[in-house]
């Protein structure tokens, strides 16, 4: 191997030395959400299975693989930003054409036994190409030129594939993440703002003209769920009584009675914040939040230790990713969004989002043990 | 080697910008955790109580349990309506169910046709979400715990237990006690905007005829309720029976009916139509109130197939219509005794003399009578039931007089017994003539002749003829006569509280003497018929036969030839013992013919019932002779030689009302 300009620890560092360097107050964090996932999966399906054994078993291989692609070096992360950004996109392509049709959306892709959700290959492709892009941008640039045509481009072509399955929930979670990772990297905030309004002013039309009848439905019931109480509403109502219901301590441990007489939709997916508020009250419910936000600030700081820009952009991109997640599903269960397909990461059962995420996680984990490697330009640079 | 690629000044400018985005984007991740924080605290502390009342909403329910309904007693105390257990099958739906397949499996348990599976989708189709609807009733032992093994492959299907009303009389009582049936949408909507649940419970039966319908509050009892976990497909999951709310059965209500007479009645009329109504003539409770043919209520219960009820309906002999109160006919010759009553009041003589020839010409016309009787007073002419004689006594009383006579013995007026449908029928005078027929108002004295043969306008029930008799035999009294013995317990008031019954005491004996010889002097139209065989203790009464139709045009038959519809009706009232008069009674054949012939046997053979019940009258029997047969048997109903039935005349108002 080569060495860089400043060499320090894990520059080519042997493993034993690269696994002091993980951020096991971080790791044990993730397992600690991931384990309280379990307790209520265990609660909800009344013993191991239905979930509760697959989540733990998946989060222990998952742990394992994180632990593992901690190890690979930051460069092999930054080769294969562009690669997988577009595998992904490929793939996204593919499901548009031939992807597998559940409850009338295109989200699946068939390969062999495997089945491939492409948005979540994208989510972590996206936030790596546009880390590995403006890993090579300068500031200058970065803040507002012609050159933010590109990473426009690399978000909104995920982003309006992912739409057009249709899952807008995860299309406009991808379009948030890139965003934001644009305004990390610098985007004039004077833009942002001018943006922000300039969304305001087009959103009745998108509502008016681009939604299909269910999206705009779900819009309708969020903002007055008892108009359809039995309905799209349904949903909304039932869980602010679970959450409600739970009060200081919570109704026990399975003894929830929202979520264990089905009172609660999707009480193993979507709405497993709902089924521990009804069981574990306030006091689990701000448990898990504490938990969330110490996963998100340590994240936070790991990316800002960073010493390349690709590693700094790439962490800090994974973490907008989980945060967002959390808040929109915390806002959904809350009533205080609409209900949109966002699971609670860890938390939620659901395979995929549980590999996503901790592939993630490996990234950030990665650019902490390697964070005093630089990264080089590559080719095409801009420099 | 790697040249440096990168400008330290743009490194820093970069890294301090991203260190200040990053804080930023961490302070507004922050914010939004304790928003989100601030919510829960909204929710879960400020809250809590409101969702914890919306939770226990969604998870317990109250199922309603129907109280037992009141039994329905006779004067003794024997059941005429009471309940039986049942186990039913329901199926509550919601948008999860697939009803056909469902029923397809359960038809596989129960055997069931194409056209009930048909119906029983239709009829789960139309009932509200998690409404139950009775799939099946009177399930046997073996279907209703084939059902509970397989309830898992049957969802939203329960097997329970319920009651069912049964009437063990079936047919006896099914005009008065009425019946009880499913409740339909039209019970629902009378009952107003917020229809009491447990209408809707499933299974829940609610009276729909007679008493079961003019109780049917107090027979209800209020509902229970048990208190069940049920989870968001409605099915329950446990039962909490400390939370239960007990129901309250329904009030009994006794009657003052009594079951051997009444169940006797049924007995003698057989396949022949008509009413019977016997009165205790001390009270005025009804013994006996009887519409024959009748239906076996018990059907109506389940609910009738169409077949059936078309069967029923169609009958000419109109079995689902109360005879006693609902029909009138012209009371024919029992209402002489009022014509009589009314002539003694106007002050004529009853040793009047009138001759009869078999025909008498008056107002340009020849009036027939169906003998040639001779000379009469007004004693023989009762007895005898001669038309003649009395043609002339309407006439020099009027019909004024005859009218309000008739209507202090309750002719014209229906009575608060309880139940609906009584009919109350014409009494004619020159008001009514000019009320009634407004292009002819005048009260013509051609008219008068036939009211006093109880023809002409003149329309009564079976139960005011027994009421006209039960005061006439009572002679103190202007008897209300009483169904309802009571509610729960509480008394209703005898009939014999009303008003006096304004009548010279001298006249009623008179009359009461003239029924007296109808029934037990040779000559006596009911003479052969209305012989009691019970030793002292004789009846009284008189015989009637009311035209149904003109005779004219070659239509009607007089007495009992012709076609049935065609023929007269038969009459006969009486009240016994003559001499200690206890029970009245009226008897209506519709289209018998001859009173003496089609009614007074009948009559006599209710009034033996009756008579040898009452321990007292019992006593009298048996007393004078210990050898003498208590119980012989009844005479019969062959007419005595020479008793002549006193069939109408043609009249000129054109023919009675059937």
């Amino acid at each position: 191997m080569t060495s860089g300009a400043i060499t320090r620890v894990a520059e080519g560092a042997p493993l034993s030395v690269k696994l002091t360097q993980i951020d096991w107050t971080f790791c044990l964090a993730l397992a600690a959400i991931a384990a309280a996932g379990g307790l209520m999966l265990y609660s909800i399906g009344g013993g191991w299975s239905p979930w509760a054994w697959k989540h733990l078993a998946l989060f222990g291989v998952c742990f394992l693989l994180m632990i593992a692609l901690a190890m690979a070096d930051v460069r092999l992360w930054f080769a294969a930003a562009y690669p997988t950004y577009a595998l992904g996109l490929l793939l996204l392509m593919a499901v548009a054409v031939a992807g597998h049709s559940t409850m009338g959306a295109r989200r699946w892709l068939d390969i062999g036994h495997i089945r491939v959700q492409p948005s979540e290959i994208v989510k972590i492709g996206l936030v790596l190409a546009l880390a590995r892009f403006y890993h090579t941008l300068p500031a200058a640039k970065a803040r507002l030129s012609g050159w933010l045509l590109i990473p426009v481009a690399l978000i909104g072509a995920p982003a309006a594939l992912v739409a057009h399955q249709p899952d807008l929930g995860t299309a406009l979670l991808i379009a948030a993440t890139g965003g934001v990772m644009m305004v990390l990297a610098g985007l004039s905030l004077r833009l942002v703002a001018v943006g922000l309004v300039g969304l305001g002013a087009i959103l009745p039309a998108v509502f008016m003209f681009a939604l299909k009848g269910y999206q705009r439905a779900r819009l309708l019931t969020f903002l007055d769920p008892q108009a359809d109480r039995s309905g799209a509403g349904y949903h909304i109502i039932q869980s602010k009584i679970a959450l409600g219901s739970g009060g200081l301590l919570g109704k026990g441990f399975g003894l929830g009675t929202q979520s264990q007489l089905n009172f609660l939709p999707e009480k193993s997916t979507d709405f497993i914040f709902a089924s521990l508020a009804e069981e574990f009250g306030f006091v689990g419910c701000v448990t898990v939040l504490v938990l969330y936000a110490a996963v998100i600030f340590m994240a936070l700081r790991m990316a800002s230790l960073a010493h390349s820009h690709f590693a700094r952009l790439a962490a800090a991109g994974i973490t907008v990713t989980f945060a967002l997640c959390v808040l929109i599903n915390g806002a959904m269960v809350m009533g205080l969004a609409p209900v949109v397909g966002v699971p609670m990461p860890l938390l939620s059962f659901g395979g995929t989002v549980m590999i996503t995420m901790m592939i993630g996680f490996a990234l950030v984990l990665s650019v902490r043990v390697h964070r005093y490697s630089e990264v080089s330009s590559g080719r095409g640079t801009l420099v | 080697m790697i040249r440096p690629t990168i400008y330290f000044d743009d490194v820093n400018e970069r890294q301090s910008l991203f260190h200040r985005r990053a804080f930023l984007f961490g302070g507004v991740a922050g914010v939004g955790l304790l928003v989100l924080g601030g919510r829960l605290v909204n929710l879960q502390l400020l809250e809590a109580g409101r969702y914890r009342t919306a939770s226990e909403h969604n998870e317990f329910e109250f199922l309603l349990t129907a109280p037992p309904r009141g039994l329905i007693l006779d004067r003794d105390g024997v059941v005429l309506a009471s309940n039986r257990p049942d186990f039913r099958l329901l199926l509550a739906k919601d948008e999860h169910t697939d009803v056909d397949g469902v029923l397809a499996r359960l038809s596989s348990l129960i055997p069931m046709d194409d056209a009930r599976r048909r119906r029983l989708a239709a009829d789960i189709a139309a009932a509200p979400r998690k409404a139950p609807v009775t799939v099946l009733e009177d399930m046997t032992w073996e279907q209703f715990s084939a059902v509970n093994v397989r309830a898992p492959e049957l969802p939203g299907v329960t097997a329970d237990m319920g009651e069912v009303r049964v009437y063990p009389f079936a047919a006896a009582f099914a005009h008065v006690v009425g019946y009880v049936a499913k409740v339909s949408a039209k019970d629902i909507a009378k009952t107003g905007p917020n229809a009491e649940p447990i209408l809707l419970n499933p299974g829940f039966r609610i009276g729909k005829q007679g008493i079961e319908k003019a109780y049917d509050l107090p027979l209800r009892g209020t509902a229970g309720a048990r208190k069940v976990e049920v989870d968001v497909k409605g099915r329950v999951v446990r039962h909490d029976p400390a939370g239960d709310i007990a129901s309250v059965p329904g009030s009994p209500i006794r009657l003052t009916l009594d079951a051997d007479i009444q169940n006797r009645a049924l007995e003698v009329f057989g396949e022949e139509s008509g009413a019977a109504v016997m009165l205790d003539c001390r009270t005025g409770d009804i013994l006996c109130l009887l519409s024959a043919p009748s239906f076996d209520a018990n059907r109506f219960v389940k609910g009738l197939t169409g077949p059936e009820y078309r069967a029923l309906a169609g009958y000419d002999r109109k079995p689902l219509f109360n005879k006693a109160l609902t029909a009138t006919y012209p009371p024919g010759s029992t209402f002489k005794t009022m014509v009589a009553l009314a002539a003694l009041e106007k002050g004529i003589d009853p040793a009047t003399v009138h001759v009869c020839n078999r025909a008498w010409a008056w107002g340009g016309r020849i009036w027939h009578c169906d003998a040639a009787h001779g000379a009469l007073d007004m004693h023989n002419a009762i007895k005898a039931s001669c038309d003649i004689y009395f043609y002339q006594t309407a006439l020099a009383v009027g019909p004024d007089r005859i009218a309000a006579v008739a209507r202090r013995f309750g002719l014209g007026q229906t009575f608060d017994i309880g139940i609906p449908g009584q009919k109350p029928g014409i009494v004619p005078d020159t008001a009514y003539k000019r009320r009634a027929f407004p292009h002819d108002p005048v009260w013509h004295p051609g008219e008068t002749p036939s009211m006093g043969l109880g023809q002409g306008y003149v329309s009564v029930n079976a139960l005011q003829l027994a009421v006209m008799v039960s005061r006439l035999a009572n002679g103190q009294k202007a008897l209300q006569p009483r169904l309802v013995h009571s509610v729960g317990g509480a008394a209703r008031p005898t009939g014999a509280a009303g008003p006096d019954l304004a009548v010279a005491r001298e006249h009623l004996d008179f009359v009461r003497a003239a029924m007296a010889s109808v029934a037990n002097d040779v000559g006596g139209t009911g003479y052969g018929a209305s012989q009691l065989g019970l030793g002292p203790v004789k009846m009284a009464g008189k015989t009637g036969t009311a035209q149904a139709h003109s005779y004219q045009g070659g239509r009607g038959a007089h007495g009992a030839q012709g076609a049935w519809a065609q023929r007269d009706h038969a009459w006969f009232v009486a009240f016994a013992p003559y001499d200690d008069p206890r029970y009245a009674l009226s008897v209506l054949v519709e289209h018998g013919g001859f009173g003496a012939q089609a009614a007074a046997p009948k009559a006599a053979q209710l009034m033996r019932v009756a008579l040898l019940k009452d321990p007292e009258v019992r006593a009298r029997i048996v007393q004078p002779l210990p050898g003498a047969p208590a119980s012989q048997p009844p005479d019969g109903g062959s007419p005595a030689p020479g008793a002549a039935p006193p069939p109408p005349t043609p009249d000129p108002a054109g023919g009675g009302t059937a």
